[in-house]
């Protein structure tokens, strides 16, 4: 199975290319994209800036060396959703992208790998679409995780859910660590629905949208009771 | 699951009731003190008569009045404007209307987004002459549209200083509001809180329509001190 991690930037993609480029069976290319088309100057600014606080910059930039000689990091330009990228993206002939990026997918974005792209939601679908939905799952009592699913151009409504993981908010005390902690999971369950998926015979549940609801930023009031409820 | 899960949930459902209560309630205290900041005097004298019961309301220690029907209803028809029954609503008024078993043919949020601002405007004033009916089942699809407006479209363009239609967002907010007064939902509330806490001067833009602006907040007062969310 080829799969390309989507990333905003060359570390968030090492991050997961790491987990998954150990599965058996598993090709990992990595796709950095311009999110929010900034200048070449300030997007390698931040890029540089962010392996270095991370105090792993050797390694991460050997890793990046490594992924660049083998032709498996791509750097994007252009946006997403430009015929040039697109061509290069279909030229990957992937069979999943790994959503790890702040952009928004068009329909030839997402025809552009065999199976589409899989996003690792910080709620639990189908009741917790949108945003703000660990935040909005703590305050009405329900539980917290991550689902992973085929996206589709809507919002969290691709039909097709690969797993879901409940990931309890208990001793959690902010709201920000508790979805900086989801947030982290990503890697990990993506490895999990490659596998899922290389599985004869996978089946999907089915992320029926009727049976849930849309969410939203939430207010300053609400956050500070979601905290308070922690 | 065992009963010490059960009783846990149940704890832990009740403490989440406390904390959320003690929060409207404590924004209702704010309220009460700063509504004055939005509707400025001028703003108070050009809603007439109807001025004193505004500042009283929003003054005083709120009355609320439960709008849910007895029963699930499919559409309420009343003989009062659309203005008169949306001051009666959002000053806690009673209400004339009859229940009817038929509602009006469907409106799709598709067709409503095809309309001009104005068009708009005229289309919800007309349908919800009786606002209530914004909580009525069969008009879930247009709630949950105007929803998603205020809270991705509307909320940017005031986030960002642009141009916006007061009236329009205005009526949205009132509409979501008794929404949330009907079906009890935190998200509808959840969307008056937001706007309530954008920065004064963006909220100092909708001063331009008084009598819309001053049953939000009435509307808003409300919900503050319903009690079973």
């Amino acid at each position: 199975m080829r799969a390309a991690v989507l990333a905003g930037s060359i570390k968030t993609g090492i991050r997961i290319a790491e987990e998954i480029e150990n599965l058996p069976g598993v090709d990992v290319f990595i796709v950095v994209c311009n999110v929010g088309m900034r200048s070449p100057l300030l997007r390698w600014s931040r890029e540089l800036l962010s392996t270095l606080k991370s105090l792993k910059w050797w390694p991460l930039a050997t890793k990046g060396y490594s992924y660049a000689q083998q032709g498996r990091l791509i750097i994007l330009h252009r946006p997403l959703d430009d015929a040039t990228s697109i061509e290069r993206l279909r030229a990957l002939q992937c069979d999943v992208g790994l959503h790890a990026a702040n952009v928004i997918y068009r329909e030839p974005t997402i025809s552009s790998f065999r199976l589409g792209i899989l996003n690792a939601h910080i709620g639990i679908l189908p009741k917790y679409r949108g945003r703000c939905v660990a935040e909005w799952s703590v305050l009405q009592g329900d539980p917290t995780g991550v689902t992973v699913f085929f996206i589709d151009s809507g919002i969290d409504t691709g039909g097709r859910i690969i797993l879901r993981e409940f990931i309890p908010s208990k001793g959690w005390k902010r709201v920000g660590a508790l979805k900086n902690m989801l947030f982290g999971c990503d890697a990990c369950l993506y490895r999990k629905a490659l596998e899922a998926l290389m599985q004869p015979g996978v089946r999907f549940d089915s992320n029926d949208v009727s049976m849930g609801q849309r969410y939203y930023l939430m207010s300053k009031m609400f956050s500070y009771v979601v905290n308070k409820v922690l | 699951m065992d009963l010490e899960t059960a009783l846990s949930a149940s704890v832990q459902l009740d403490r989440r009731e406390g904390i959320l209560r003690g929060a409207l309630l404590r924004r209702r205290a704010e309220l009460r003190k700063s509504w004055k900041h939005l509707i400025s005097s001028e703003c108070l004298e050009s809603l007439g008569t109807i001025a004193p019961e505004v500042e009283s309301f929003l003054s005083g220690q709120g009355s609320i009045h439960d709008w849910r029907p007895a029963a699930p209803f499919t559409w309420i028809n009343c003989d009062a404007s659309f203005l008169d029954c949306l001051r009666a609503i959002s000053l806690a008024r009673k209400v004339e209307y009859r229940s009817s078993d038929t509602s009006p043919a469907r409106l799709s949020p598709l067709e409503l987004n095809k309309l001009s601002n104005n068009e708009r405007l005229k289309t919800l004033c007309a349908r919800y002459r009786c606002p209530l009916n914004i909580g009525a089942a069969s008009e879930s699809d247009v709630a949950e549209e105007l929803l998603r407006q205020l809270m991705v479209r509307d909320r940017a363009k005031l986030e960002a200083g642009e141009e916006f239609d007061v009236d329009m967002i205005l009526l949205k907010l009132n509409l979501v509001g008794i929404h949330a007064m009907i079906t009890r939902d935190l998200r509808f509330l959840d969307a008056l809180n937001y706007f309530y806490e954008l920065p004064r001067r963006s909220l100092r833009r909708l001063r331009a329509s008084p009598r819309f602006l001053a049953f939000w907040l009435c509307i808003y007062a409300q919900l503050l001190c319903t009690p079973d969310w």
